[in-house]
């Protein structure tokens, strides 16, 4: 009887997300609030992490506070280091939420707000955190160890090698495509070029001061960093109202491109005080408070959906990017949903942190749900402009034409209003000088961001929040570029020192020099071809870089099923299979579909094919193009079948017995945190 | 403070020992509390948890300069493998 009111309690929760839902999915014509958007997916975290991470902690994973973690054990005062669970919570969320999750929901607002958020809300509580965990866990009890090293030794070593190639290639892909989201952000945008431009010289400051004038003062470099930031933010108006200042700061698209790629070049071979670091604690301290302010601000205004649960171009149609809502949703939203890339977090600097091994749920598991309701604000921030506006921003020129008036045609004949001289006056009030087919999802999602922020914080006016937003966003793209390209460099030298000895070592300045420059060719040559790409570039390099994602979640999941299997717990290896299963369909179907679809705006090869009757000047080089991002999907799906076929040889192999199952977990050792329970 | 006595010749950083007792001193207190939490939420590096563990676990040994250990925290941290998602 004395759990009647906590079974009570929880029929309450479920019911109220379930009533969410109802009201998302049943409501026809009328505009819903976003209120109800937040009980479905709140309720939903709140239930899946009540009941099934416990489940996942206590029967799964069977966590031990009495073990003690890497941290307890290793403990060296500097990345070994036990730290009270909620600040590494904040710690962890600030490593895996990016632009990913905003991104992602955005463009996927094609279809309407529903399957985005049905797929944020069920693909995290049953794949992306559980993925989260069970590889946060698996690092935890292996001393730290990396997602690569443990494919290598738990699956075998052609998974591991097969993992280190998907890593590669999934960061050339994502810097590329986040780059192009980038670049078509800040294309014939003065305000926003002069703001992101200004960030290189405040991060050179910071780096300074905390190297050498003031060693270790991150905080004080930082708040300087960002009080320099909103300066820039402010004075960027003055920027684009003066000619001579603007024309300097209005770039092209191919000019712009050509600056990332030189900048990702030279931040991958600075030290990494000079520039990375800098950059990386700005964005962080960034990113927290606008997560924090935009969710404020959200619950404050709750503003009505305007866009429809469903759009008619779930059949494939949608002018935004290709493909049918199966399964293209769930390539699009990648990150928020489920996110291979974290699991090269999860066993990266948070295992070695962690205090007690139960506190590995809360991280792992509610971690991702927090990224998750990241993705939810940016359906809701899409979903609160009105459709038109949305594929007027979001639809590349060639489907949109070239003025306000064939835009406004376009629209018209999907079914949506727009007209001619509302995206002027949007223009106006944001500070751009046009906000027609500004793909890649970035400036509607602060157009969206600035409606709602301005909404609430009415002073500073909407042109000021729509750079804002696009600052905090280009800021974290940029650092993910600094970063990304600096690891890609790591990997390849690895890769190479099997060949040549010397290339391997990480500090020989050659040896930085040509693989940094091979990088940044790999993702540069993407970015280029994306930006004059006639389909705007999004269309074909998304759904790459979601495939990429995927698939990298895929090779986690195998290596969490397989421990599980080696634990002798395959009665619950059902708990990553799932995902897995439906990952793998999900990346093959698409991965499929890019490649052979009849449709030329789907399928590279038929496009391809049109092209080779195409009077185009171009022809040529689209058709390349077309070979080779189909060579590239192929290859990602080849990744997965190898490391699924690995893992599945090594499942039977210990679950027949003809292999005994060996784990590699660090040895048990008796903890001195635990409290006894 | 334990530790300036412990660790001789290091300033520990961001802290001036608080006179005891007094509602300035408990303001400084919490307020120490509170950076260092937003420092490690931040992954910010952390001399003055540094020293603490240097003077509990290898006491006799000078540990390192403030300017040593952040260059030492920033090649661990940024050194290798991804630290941030998309």
């Amino acid at each position: 009887m004395r759990r009647f009111p906590s079974v009570a309690l929880w029929v309450g929760v479920a019911a109220l997300g379930a009533a969410g839902f109802a009201v998302l999915a049943l409501s026809r014509g009328e505009s819903v609030n976003a209120a109800w958007l937040l009980v479905a997916g709140v309720a939903s975290y709140v239930v899946g992490y009540r009941f099934y991470s416990r489940f996942l902690a206590l029967k799964v994973f069977a966590l031990d506070d009495h073990r003690a973690t890497p941290a307890e054990r290793l403990n060296n005062g500097r990345d070994f280091v036990p730290t009270n669970k909620w600040v590494l919570y904040g710690h962890h969320f600030a490593a895996i939420a990016g632009a990913g999750p905003l991104i992602g929901p955005m463009l996927a607002a094609q279809f309407g707000y529903l399957p985005g958020t049905l797929w944020l809300v069920a693909g995290v509580v049953l794949g992306g955190a559980v993925q989260d965990f069970t590889i946060l866990v698996a690092s935890m009890r292996r001393d730290g160890k990396s997602l690569g090293q443990m494919a290598k030794e738990e699956i075998n070593p052609v998974a591991g090698m097969a993992a280190m190639i998907a890593i590669l290639a999934i960061m050339v892909i994502l810097l590329a495509v986040l780059a192009l989201v980038v670049v078509n952000a800040l294309r014939r945008s003065p305000w926003g070029l002069f703001i992101i431009a200004c960030t290189i010289p405040i991060a050179l400051l910071m780096g300074w001061w905390m190297r050498s004038f003031r060693p270790g003062r991150v905080l004080e470099a930082s708040a300087i960093g960002v009080a320099l930031l909103l300066l820039a933010l402010v004075a960027g108006r003055w920027v684009s109202l003066d000619p001579t200042w603007a024309r300097w700061f209005t770039w092209s698209g191919t000019g712009l491109s050509w600056a990332m790629i030189a900048y990702g070049f030279v931040a991958s071979v600075l030290p990494v005080w000079l520039l990375l670091s800098p950059r990386d604690y700005l964005s962080t301290f960034l990113k927290i408070g606008t997560v924090l302010t935009l969710g404020v601000a959200i619950l404050l205004i709750l503003p009505p959906l305007r866009m429809p649960p469903l759009t008619r171009f779930v059949d494939g149609t949608g002018p935004v990017f290709a493909g049918k809502v199966f399964p293209f949703a769930f390539i699009t939203i990648a990150c928020g949903a489920v996110s291979g890339f974290h699991a090269l977090v999860a066993s990266g600097t948070t295992p070695k942190m962690v205090t007690r091994e139960r506190d590995a749920r809360l991280l792992g598991y509610g971690g991702m749900l927090m990224e998750s309701f990241v993705g939810l604000m940016a359906v809701i921030a899409a979903a609160t402009l009105e459709p038109g506006v949305y594929f007027a921003m979001n639809v590349p020129a060639s489907a949109l034409g070239p003025t306000a008036e064939t835009a406004a045609r376009a629209i018209s004949q999907w079914g949506f209003t727009l007209h001619p001289g509302q995206m002027e006056a949007l223009a106006r009030q944001m500070g751009e000088a046009t906000l027609l087919s500004r793909t890649g999802g970035a400036p509607s999602l602060a157009v969206g961001m600035a409606s709602i922020l301005g909404g609430v914080f009415k002073g500073p006016g909407l042109a000021l929040w729509y750079h804002f937003a696009i600052m905090f966003e280009a800021l974290f793209i940029l650092t993910t570029v600094d970063a990304g390209t600096r690891v890609g460099r790591f990997m390849l030298q690895e890769l190479a020192g099997h060949v040549w000895k010397p290339f391997g070592r990480t500090s020989w300045y050659p040896s930085i020099l040509v693989s940094s420059a091979l990088i940044v060719a790999g993702w540069g040559y993407f970015l280029y071809q994306g930006v004059v790409d006639p389909l705007g570039g999004i269309n074909s390099l998304w759904p790459l870089f979601g495939i990429a994602n995927q698939l990298l979640a895929a090779v986690a999941l195998c290596v969490g099923t397989t421990i599980l299997i080696k634990l002798g717990k395959q009665r619950y290896a059902w708990v990553t299979l799932l995902p897995l299963a439906w990952l793998a369909a999900v990346t093959l179907t698409a991965g499929w579909q890019k490649v052979f679809a009849s449709d030329p705006r789907l399928g590279f090869l038929s496009h391809a094919q049109a092209m080779a009757v195409s009077a185009s000047p171009d022809a040529a080089r689209l058709i390349f193009n077309d070979r080779l991002d189909a060579a590239l999907a192929l290859a990602f799906m080849a990744v997965v079948v190898v490391v699924i076929a690995a893992s599945a040889r090594e499942w039977w192999l210990v679950l027949s017995k003809r292999k005994a199952a060996t784990v590699n977990e660090a040895p048990y050792v008796e903890s001195a945190y635990a409290t006894g329970d | 403070m334990r530790l300036e006595t412990e660790v001789q010749g290091c300033r520990v950083a961001g802290v001036q020992a608080p006179r005891p007792g007094g509602a300035q001193a408990k303001l400084r207190t919490v307020l120490h509390a509170a950076l260092r939490t937003v420092r490690q939420v931040a992954g910010a590096p952390d001399y003055e948890r540094y020293l603490e563990h240097h003077a509990a676990s290898h006491p006799g040994r000078a540990p390192l300069s403030a300017r040593e250990y952040y260059a030492d925290f920033v090649s661990r941290r940024f050194g290798a493998g991804p630290s941030r998602c998309c």
